[in-house]
């Protein structure tokens, strides 16, 4: 169960990236963008069903758990690969990598309680039902 | 390891939003979410997340400083109050209370500011106000006339019921950023949203109609909008008959602005003005959203009553899902605004100048006091610039940085015989003090706050002041004492008491009932519930009506000119919060956003060959800055934005005011941009 986001609410304020920063002693797992002047992207880890950073991943650090792609710092030797593997730019390393771990821990990862404008959420149902409530509302609109 | 978690609320913007400090061995560790919160769900923007950030931060003061040379001198508390006491004593014993002036801070508890104001008035000084005035004191004047009551009409939650939402002059996606899980929910429901604002903003991604507006052109399009109601027949002529007065001078007075003329003010296509208008007045609950947009002008006070005309003529007042609501920008400004630090109203909003409020206030508090309102912040900034004041008091406020054109600022204070500034950073303001007091932040004291939709919330103390800081309440009172007052308040709660009992709002807002979500005022006995929505049964004006104020569009007091081509709009970022003494302290903010910029539209930028990301330099007849170029299509061409957190944006703006609220102009003024090099 990945974080869905909902762009259509994301407001930009970066509440995530900082809260996400604020649990993980300082080292955060998302990157808001600003696209252009009408619109900003959050970009998470999706926890890709085939992960390339877990196929990159030579140690066995980075690994599918179910849904989730897991990580196992204490067979992580920094090497970076997974770094030049990940196709979004989320996973990173410095001495080790760094990874969403959804907030093991918690009842709810910190990104999506904190955020403000209720655009995460972990229930794909919830993000894929707005999508039609916002197209269907554009018909009736007519526009 | 035991850990306990301490409720607080959050210590910057207005929201009210709480959340769990956890303690451990006596030191702030961590933030865990408050989802029961009735505004926020437990969610906090960035600011909020990174607000533990400044409690350890090594600038924080420990020690009284007092000035020596060019250096500071670390002095013990008796000292200083001693100090302080022959300062502030000094002068009000050789130029009279007339020439004190203080100025308490929209950040410290209803308690303490209650305190401030207390002191300042028992020292027989009218001159007491806080930075309300820079943001908010035109809805102060403007909705008391209009509608009787300052503060937002209905609670934030609500926002969710509205069936079309008006934001004008407001970007609370940035900076009241809680506001937008309630607009979206609305939205989900088919609510319109109507953005107004010179700047394709964050919040301007959530509209449906978005009106680009020429800064400091907003009487027009209110005017204009309701003008359309009118002519189209739209207004709730029942509600009108039933709950105001004047509204056939607005029909006469509105009558000019047609939708053609008002586009030409404004710069707004016609048709989205008339768009705008039936989407308002057609509407079964519309609310109206402002902020620093509609009050930082030289015509806030018409801007603010334009709005509440609006929304008396269309009847979109009293019920769920409508109201007028202005969103302050500090989480306590509007509780420092009801415990009376204000020049023209005492608390609980007696008039200044009448003079049953100063016998009453005699009564209770024991002494003679003045009648009459007193000099606001910024004629105080005046005042000393001229003399007239020749000590100031100064709580928890830069104005040396957050006042406009701050050469002139400075100047005014470094002229002063003497200042003392209590904080809890060495602010721009506090370099230039005689002396310094070291604060508590809000972490470190309990308190009230009343935060923007009137919800009295209690923060409880979670660590101890590092050094030998002091909280506010503590040092004020010491203060009290040794001028020679009689200030015997042990805690909070004692001061809280006695608000109850001279407050009519707070009457029932005991500390007993503050616990969780707290109470939103009025709340006139320990067995009301609160008042969540304002005006259901009428206006506390005569007759119970509220007064329709008809306004005209005036020019902004500066204009583009040849010289000075540029307009310049400022405002505030998502990681940023005003002066930015605290923000600019905190790591996971200022990497986010570290330094000044300037957003200037593409086609200008290329005409002064300006590239993305270049420093230039921004000067207005008031003084220059260096800023880094963002070259944009979110400003309008002839139009530069700059955030006002750092110093320099503020060296550049004119010190134009209201002519009632005496608020700055801070929205509008003439500059020019050239490279560097």
């Amino acid at each position: 169960m990945p974080v869905y986001v909902d762009i259509s609410r994301c407001i930009g304020c970066r509440s995530c990236e900082v809260a996400c920063k604020r649990v993980h002693g300082g080292k955060g797992h998302v990157n808001v963008h600003m696209a252009g002047d009408h619109a900003s992207v959050p970009i998470f880890c999706h926890h890709c069903e085939e992960a390339t950073c877990t196929m990159a991943c030579y140690t066995g650090a980075l690994y599918k758990d179910a849904e989730r792609t897991a990580f196992d710092v204490e067979k992580c030797t920094g090497c970076g690969l997974c770094q030049l593997a990940c196709p979004f730019g989320v996973v990173w390393s410095d001495k080790i990598a760094h990874k969403c771990d959804l907030c093991a821990g918690r009842e709810n990862p910190a990104c999506l309680v904190s955020c403000p404008a209720n655009a995460l959420s972990t229930d794909f149902e919830l993000a894929s039902r707005r999508a039609r409530a916002r197209a269907a509302m554009a018909v009736a609109r007519g526009r | 390891m035991p850990q306990v978690l301490v409720p607080t609320v959050c210590p910057y913007c207005g929201a009210g939003c709480q959340f769990f400090i956890s303690v451990e061995k006596e030191r702030a560790t961590g933030i865990e979410y408050m989802p029961e919160h009735p505004a926020s769900e437990g969610s906090l923007c960035s600011k909020g997340n990174a607000a533990l950030e400044i409690l350890y931060h090594p600038d924080r003061l420990h020690h009284p400083l007092k000035r020596k040379g060019d250096g500071w001198a670390r002095i013990s508390w008796n000292d200083a109050l001693e100090l302080t006491a022959r300062g502030l004593g000094g002068a009000l014993k050789r130029f009279g209370p007339e020439c004190v002036g203080f100025l308490s801070s929209s950040k410290c508890t209803n308690e303490e500011n209650y305190l401030i104001e207390k002191m300042a008035r028992c020292l027989g000084s009218r001159n007491i106000d806080n930075c309300a005035r820079l943001c908010h004191s035109p809805s102060v004047v403007g909705l008391n006339r209009t509608l009787g009551a300052a503060g937002m009409t209905n609670p934030i939650s609500d926002i969710a019921n509205s069936k079309c939402i008006f934001i004008i002059g407001s970007n609370l996606a940035e900076n009241h950023a809680v506001l937008s899980r309630w607009i979206h929910r609305a939205r989900d429901s088919g609510a319109v949203v109507i953005v107004a604002d010179p700047r394709m903003t964050h919040t301007a991604w959530m509209a449906d109609i978005f009106l680009q507006l020429k800064p400091g052109t907003d009487v027009a399009l209110l005017c204009g909008m309701a003008h359309v109601i009118v002519k189209e027949g739209l207004v709730d002529s029942e509600y009108i008959g039933k709950w105001t007065r004047g509204y056939e001078r607005l029909v006469e007075s509105v009558l000019d602005y047609t939708p053609e003329k008002v586009s030409e003010i404004t710069g707004i296509p016609a048709g989205d003005i008339v768009r705008a208008a039936r989407a308002y007045a057609i509407s079964p609950a519309s609310s109206i959203l402002y902020s620093m947009g509609i009050t930082q002008h030289s015509t806030g006070t018409d801007n603010v009553q334009a709005i509440a005309n609006l929304a008396l003529i269309c009847g979109q007042l009293g019920r769920q899902g409508t109201g007028v609501m202005p969103l302050r920008g500090q989480n306590n400004v509007q509780g420092a605004c009801d415990m009376g630090a204000l020049a023209e109203f005492y608390p609980g909003y007696r008039r200044a100048d009448d003079p049953e409020t100063a016998k009453f206030f005699s009564c209770a508090w024991g002494v003679d006091l003045p009648v009459g309102r007193g000099l606001t912040a910024t004629e105080m900034v005046d005042a000393a610039a001229r003399g007239k004041i020749r000590a100031m008091y100064i709580v928890g406020e830069d104005p040396a940085n957050s006042d406009p054109s701050s050469s002139y600022t400075r100047d005014a204070l470094e002229g002063l015989d003497f200042l003392v500034v209590q904080d809890i950073f060495m602010t721009a303001t506090a370099q230039m003090a005689d002396l310094v007091l070291p604060a508590s932040a809000w972490a470190e004291k309990e308190g009230s706050y009343t935060s923007t939709e009137r919800r009295v919330q209690w923060s409880c103390k979670a660590i101890e002041p590092p050094g030998e800081a002091r909280s506010d309440l503590e040092i004020v009172c010491a203060l009290a004492n040794s001028l020679g007052l009689e200030f015997n308040y042990p805690d909070a709660a004692s001061v809280l008491s006695e608000i109850n009992q001279l407050v009519p709002q707070y009457g029932g807002i005991v500390r007993e009932r503050l616990n969780g979500a707290g109470l939103v005022w009025p709340c006139p006995n320990p067995d009301h519930p609160g008042t969540p929505i304002l005006h259901t049964q009428g206006f506390k004006l005569q007759d119970g009506r509220a007064a329709i104020v008809p306004v005209q569009y005036r020019p902004a007091a500066e204009e583009a000119s040849w010289e000075y081509p540029f307009i310049l709009t400022t405002g505030r970022v998502a990681v940023h919060h005003n002066a930015g003494s605290m923000t600019r302290r905190s790591p996971s903010l200022i990497e986010r956003e570290p330094e000044l910029f300037v957003e200037i539209n593409t086609q200008d930028a290329v005409k002064l060959r300006i590239a993305d990301g270049d420093e230039v330099r921004v000067t207005s007849p008031r003084g220059g800055t260096t800023a880094r170029a963002r070259l944009t299509g979110r400003v309008k061409r002839g139009v530069v934005f700059m955030p006002f957190h750092f110093p320099g944006t503020n060296m550049l703006t004119t010190e134009a005011t209201d002519p009632e609220a005496k608020i700055p102009e801070f929205k509008v003024s003439a500059c020019k941009i050239s490279r560097r090099d």
